[in-house]
């Protein structure tokens, strides 16, 4: 019986620490840990930049680590609501812990600001996904982009190696649309894992299709193999990334072998290439100053910018929210999820956001640039 | 698919065959002595290799202070375990803190001044090796009357801590280490790298010396005798605490050359030494958990069946590499004898 | 009394969340300690009882998961449809398993278990049917008589009782028929074969229960979750669950329990406090997790459960007057047992060489020679324990040669062991009892829902007096492995007569025994040898398989020196030759 004495002791400590609602509460769950730590930890650098006070009311950052999964995930979700009772909740990472998140907050009504790509996330915004939002650019938005680009560079095939997960999912979905929408042709389709030791099969199967152009979908360095690899088989063609690759972690395992790589990105990647019209160039300039300054020269990634972003969201929701409600009430939460809904002309690191009840991203091509790697470095392309 | 395109696979395979074929001869190694399964043997790997890469470009890498960490705990646990003996203090306070000891300075000295590729892979292995021989002072000794599947459980708990601090001092992103030729070798359709060349030298220098070492020297000869009958070997005074280490230590040492020479053909993460970790445990099982032969050619067979179906299926790599070995496993239980003898 | 009183507890525990004084993030880890209890009760039975890794626990759940989603939102089933649709699939996965590798030493079960849980995570992420890697949302609530389950708080109660329910089960199941058969499996393995009940099927029903859970928790979870993924069926889930069951004490039904909830619950205070204690940013709560598993583990190798509560087999009551149907034993002189030429190489060593002999009902053959006479191996084939490489077993006049051990208990041949094969962990009456499991018939569907009450009652019964007879009753429900190394050679030859034989075979059964035990046992077999059974004894105490064989088989070197009455064997020269070495 000791287990339950003990049991019990824990469960007088937690309903102990069930807080008073003075100070409006936003729990974070990223992954910290697991395979998209690398999406993960640069979020998590970020809450650091965010602001503590909005309106006169003290902002309180609860953050969770995830690992990866989704069942981590949704029990965080629970966790933050029912134990710190947040007023709104930032994150996850990744799109299968969004997906498994989406019933509980929609359960308990509770607005949810997701970190992850996929459009599944938020579309339709009805029932539970009412209560959904998201930051990042909806990964059509950037598989257009591409598309577009290899049309113009007269590209009229190519291959995909992308990451046996669901970041590569999802790309292969977006791209195979875009590419249909540009008559160009996929010819192959090839999938490695993050963490593989060799890609050489994919490369080779790849190469032997003899598309004009490849296009790799892998977030960070890992996105760098299957580059060095096409290097070292002699592949001479064009090579595009996706936006996963945006850091400078990339570029360094990379080195000359990812040199002109074409990839589509959020204008934070290049906020002081952007011209001095951009609406988004000093927000971005500023977060990247912030983190660089915290962090070390050069360790901005993307990732961090759409945790910042949904700061910026929140900044821009919570003063309309306050006259409805107080914080920690089901009325403010309410009231919070109706105001985000609303804001328009929201200017992020990553664009100007216009939601609507219809969209809850708000992105257009505003919040995405063409970049290419020159000398090691991004390079925003006109 | 053609012929020369099966020849590169083929020659792709054997190259992380070889790295599973030393993975796998660790695993067994330390099975038959500790019958401790070591799971983080693959965390070894990627640590060695990502302690090259920073060595190598002039850093100093965190994994010293594991080192330090890991030699003082594995201090205070011996000198706590001899605390009613008192008389192995001396070998108990070189053997843990001895190593750190000499790396640690070593490495502060010599990191900032772009010691070399030589001198870093030395480094490397020089700060990585003498954490296995810590751990287990620190994690399975204390257990060594324990079932196999408790020190498995013990093995897994110690992988979960070493990838904790992996990702702690390593960072998410990935390193790809300086390799040791830039030379490009054409022989027919392949174009083997010069990496790969050293891969092979090594591990094949590496097993040959291992089969002298269990064949020819009085020490590993009793080592040998401890993996057959444990209480046998402590009759004539061979103690199993001692064989143990041995075993770790030499796991630890194989270990750490593999990553080193892994580290510049591809990006190592922190989180690296799971699934070719897995595929040398997938080889040492499919050889038996005894031969050491036996595990080799199943890691090579692996390597290769996993090189081919990365261009065949690429999606279904990871499942055609492990579904293929239970047909291994069927074809083994309709010709085996049953077995009775469990635990 | 006691039920009542554990059923007054679940009452109270199930009503707790619903009276909403238990903070609601406490009911959702709650939740999560209850599916894992589920599975881990399979590991339990599979792991801890059965001795067999499973690296593939939660990749048989996800079967289960993955099952209900579909036929929920492809079909949309009832999730209670769905239930045993689940079950089914998670145990017709492991069955498909099972068959390719329970045959093989359990390191081959381990991998295979292995290999599977890590292609069907990336099967399950290629696939379009289970939704790729992001799976499978929108899984609807289960609701029942009308009242909607989906909240932590009520689905809590289907959670707990599903726990409760799996409890029981696996208690019923593990105190039953196959259930010894399975708790034999670690340490007395050969014996339950040589009691008529064959390894490979309790090692196989082991598995296959050890699914079913695990489907009934994929169901759990897909309802709880309402949306399922590759991750949450990975190997490294499969790990965790390993985890849980030996923490909490493999082979231990509250250790299911324990384990998940020490994992659940430190996993979950460690991100609390963890922060507090290390500011700076940074993960270390998997480095501090796996510290604590550690020090856990070395702290209680054998598991928490057994640590904190030494838990110890009960007393169980027994009605002595219930009596099973027993065989009709041949008139004395029938000839029983008979060995044509036979013969034994292992490699190059002959270890039997073209042996005959024979054995009649109510007679005492003696069996004796030197050490490495080859006397135990004569028993291995004779039992079908091992094959002979060439001869004849006859056993009244049927040809009973490449039978199993099953088999040839069946006929009516037990024995004892020159190793002691007792299950240290089970009482000794239990352990007795397992040597009547012909005698009964309840399979494991009986056992599980306690049906078999009646027949364990008479095994029990049957068992209590063969200990009785060889007078061992006041040691009945001690674990076996805490007796004398003599006593428990003695609780061998008492289970060997459950069986009800008509043949005795005993290898070295007087070893180890003072010398007034040495006559409760002279006395015992004189006495069954009047009852008409037939007695062979292996025995290196000369002076006592002197008094009490009718005839003594001699042999040296695998092969019979001479044969005969014990006066003229005695004074044979070979057979002094034979023991004392070149006496001329």
């Amino acid at each position: 019986m000791k287990f339950h004495i003990a049991l019990g002791a824990l469960i007088a400590l937690a309903a102990a620490t069930v807080a008073k609602a003075d100070t409006i509460k936003v729990g974070i769950t990223v992954s910290q840990t697991g395979p998209a730590a690398s999406l993960g930890i640069p979020q998590r650098n970020s809450v650091a930049l965010l602001p503590t006070e909005i309106a006169g009311q003290k902002i309180e950052y609860i953050v969770l680590d995830d690992a990866t999964d989704a069942t981590k995930a949704v029990a965080n979700t629970r966790k933050l609501i029912d134990e710190d009772n947040v007023d709104v909740i930032i994150g996850p990472s990744i799109t299968p812990a969004a997906l498994a998140m989406v019933d509980v907050v929609g359960e308990k009504k509770v607005p949810l600001i997701v970190l992850a790509a996929s459009a599944r996330i938020i579309e339709p915004p009805t029932g539970a996904k009412a209560w959904v939002f998201k930051t990042p650019q909806n990964d059509s938005l950037m598989a257009d982009a591409v598309a577009a680009r290899m049309a113009q560079d007269g590209v009229k095939s190519i291959a995909f190696i992308g990451f046996n997960d669901s970041y590569g999912d999802g790309w292969l979905t977006e791209i195979t649309r875009a590419l249909a929408a540009k008559n160009i042709a996929l010819l192959d389709t090839e999938r490695y894992a993050r963490t593989d030791t060799s890609v050489t099969g994919q490369v080779l199967k790849a190469i032997s299709a003899k598309p004009d152009a490849i296009l790799i979908a892998g977030a960070g360095s890992p996105a760098a193999l299957p580059a060095k690899a096409l290097v070292e088989r002699g592949y001479k063609g064009r090579v595009y990334q996706t936006h996963g690759v945006a850091n400078a972690d990339f570029l360094r395992v990379g080195g000359k072998d990812v040199e002109g790589e074409i990839l589509p990105a959020g204008p934070v990647l290049v906020a002081d290439q952007l011209p001095a019209n951009n609406e988004v160039k000093p927000v971005a300039q500023k977060y990247v100053s912030q983190y660089e300054a915290k962090y070390g020269a050069g360790s901005m990634a993307t990732f961090g910018a759409h945790l910042y972003d949904a700061g910026l969201l929140l900044t821009a929701a919570i003063p309309e929210a306050l006259k409805k409600a107080k914080p920690g009430t089901a009325e403010f939460r309410s009231a919070l999820r109706d105001a985000m809904e609303h804001q328009t002309g929201v200017v992020m690191t990553q664009g100007v956001a216009n939601l609507s009840p219809a969209d809850h991203n708000g992105f257009d091509a505003r919040a995405r640039v063409m970049v290419t790697v020159r000398d090691g470095k991004w390079l925003l392309l006109p | 698919m053609d012929a020369s395109i099966l020849l590169i696979l083929v020659q792709d395979g054997l190259v992380n065959g070889a790295i599973y074929a030393l993975l796998a001869l660790s695993l067994v190694l330390v099975f038959t002595v500790t019958r401790v399964l070591f799971i983080p043997q693959g965390e070894l790997v990627a640590f060695a290799a990502l302690t090259y890469s920073t060595l190598a470009e002039g850093h100093v890498p965190a994994s010293i202070f594991l080192l330090a960490g890991l030699g003082a705990t594995a201090c205070l646990r011996g000198l706590w375990d001899a605390r009613a003996t008192r008389n192995k203090y001396g070998k108990i306070l070189f053997g843990t803190l001895g190593p750190p000891a000499v790396v640690v300075p070593l490495t502060l000295w010599l990191a900032p001044r772009h010691p070399g590729l030589a001198v870093s892979a030395l480094l490397a292995v020089a700060t990585v090796a003498p954490m296995a021989p810590a751990l287990y002072r620190i994690a399975f000794a204390p257990l060594a009357s324990a079932s196999i599947l408790t020190l498995l459980i013990a093995a897994v708990s110690v992988r979960f801590a070493m990838v904790g601090i992996g990702l702690v001092i390593f960072g998410p992103e990935g390193t790809r280490g300086i390799g040791f030729s830039d030379a490009f070798f054409t022989v027919g359709p392949l174009t083997i790298p010069g990496q790969a060349i050293w891969i092979w030298i090594v591990t094949f220098a590496l097993m040959l010396a291992l089969a002298i070492f269990f064949g020819r020297t009085l020490i590993g000869r009793a080592l040998r005798a401890t993996a057959i009958n444990r209480l046998g070997a402590q009759l004539v005074g061979i103690p199993a605490e001692g064989a143990g280490r041995l075993a770790f230590t030499l796991a630890g040492a194989i270990g750490a050359i593999s990553g080193v020479l892994v580290a510049p053909l591809t990006t190592i993460y922190y989180d690296t030494g799971f699934l070719i970790g897995l595929k040398g445990f997938v080889a040492a099982i499919a050889g038996g958990l005894v031969g050491y032969p036996a595990a080799v050619i199943a890691a090579l067979a692996v390597g290769i069946v996993e090189s081919v179906s990365s261009f065949w299926a690429s999606a279904y790599k990871e499942v055609i590499v492990f579904t293929a070995v239970l047909p291994v496993l069927l074809v083994r239980s309709l010709l085996g004898p049953p077995s009775e003898h469990d635990e | 009394m006691k039920r009542g009183l554990w059923l007054l507890f679940l009452l109270a525990w199930l009503a707790a969340p619903l009276l909403g004084i238990v903070p609601p993030f406490w009911i959702s880890l709650a939740n999560t300690i209850g599916i894992a209890t589920v599975v881990v009760l399979g590991l339990v039975v599979l792991t801890g009882v059965g001795g067999m890794t499973s690296f593939g626990q939660a990749s048989l759940m996800g079967f289960g998961a993955y099952t209900t989603a579909l036929l929920n939102t492809s079909l949309h089933l009832s999730p209670w449809i769905a239930l045993p649709a689940s079950i089914a699939a998670s145990v017709a996965a492991a069955l498909t398993l099972g068959a390719v590798t329970l045959r093989l030493s359990s390191q081959y079960l381990a991998l295979a278990t292995l290999a599977w849980s890590v292609s069907l995570f990336y099967l399950a992420g290629n696939l379009d049917l289970t939704g790729r890697y992001d799976g499978i949302p929108a899984i609807p609530a289960v609701s029942l008589f009308n009242i909607n389950l989906a909240a932590p708080e009520k689905f809590f109660v289907v959670i707990w009782v599903s726990v409760a329910l799996a409890m029981l089960a696996t208690a019923n199941l593990l105190d039953s028929r196959v259930g010894r058969a399975m708790r034999a499996l670690r340490g007395g393995a050969i014996a339950a074969a040589s009691c008529g009940a064959p390894p490979a099927q309790a090692k196989l029903l082991a598995f296959l229960y050890a699914a079913a859970l695990a489907g009934w928790a994929g169901w759990l979870y897909a309802h709880l979750q309402r949306a399922v993924n590759p991750t949450p069926f990975s190997f490294a889930a499969s790990t965790e669950y390993l985890l849980m069951a030996v923490l909490g004490g493999a082979g231990h039904i509250g250790g299911a329990l324990l384990g998940a909830a020490i994992f659940t619950l430190l996993n979950d205070r460690l991100q609390s406090f963890l922060p507090l204690l290390i500011p700076t940013p940074g993960n270390f709560e998997l480095v501090a997790f796996g510290c604590l598993m550690l020090v856990l583990l070395q702290t209680a190798p054998e598991g928490l459960w057994p640590h904190l509560f030494r838990p110890r087999p009960q007393p169980r009551p027994i009605d002595e007057t219930l009596a099973l149907p027993r065989r009709n034993i041949p008139p004395p002189g029938t000839l029983l047992l008979e060995s044509i030429a036979l013969t034994r190489r292992f490699g190059g060593l002959v270890a039997v060489d073209a042996l005959s002999f024979s054995a009649c009902a109510g007679e005492i053959v003696g069996v004796i020679g030197p050490n490495g006479a080859g006397k135990s191996t004569i028993f291995n084939l004779l039992t079908g324990v091992d094959q002979p490489s060439a001869g004849q077993i006859k056993f009244r006049s049927e040809e009973i040669t490449g039978s199993n051990a099953a088999a040839i208990a069946e006929l009516g041949i037990a024995r004892s062991f020159q190793h002691v094969q007792l299950v240290a962990g089970m009482s000794v009456i239990e352990n007795v009892c397992l040597g009547a499991h012909l005698r009964g018939h309840a399979g494991p569907l009986r056992a599980l829902l306690q049906l078999d009450c009646a027949e364990e009652a008479a095994l029990f019964a049957e068992a209590m007096r063969q200990l009785d007879r060889v007078g061992l009753r006041q040691h009945a429900d001690r674990p076996a492995g805490s007796l004398a190394l003599g006593q428990q050679r003695i609780v061998e030859i008492a289970r060997a007569l459950c069986l009800d034989p008509v043949m005795l075979l005993l290898d070295e059964p007087a070893a180890g025994l003072r010398h007034n035990e040495k006559e409760q046992l002279a006395t015992l077999l004189r006495q069954l040898r009047a009852e008409g059974l037939g007695v062979l004894l292996v025995e290196h105490d000369m002076d006592f398989v002197m008094q009490l064989a009718d005839r003594l088989v001699v042999m040296n070197f695998g092969a019979k020196l001479t044969e005969g009455a014990p006066e003229s064997v005695g004074r044979n020269p070979q057979v002094i030759e034979a023991y004392l070495g070149t006496a001329a």
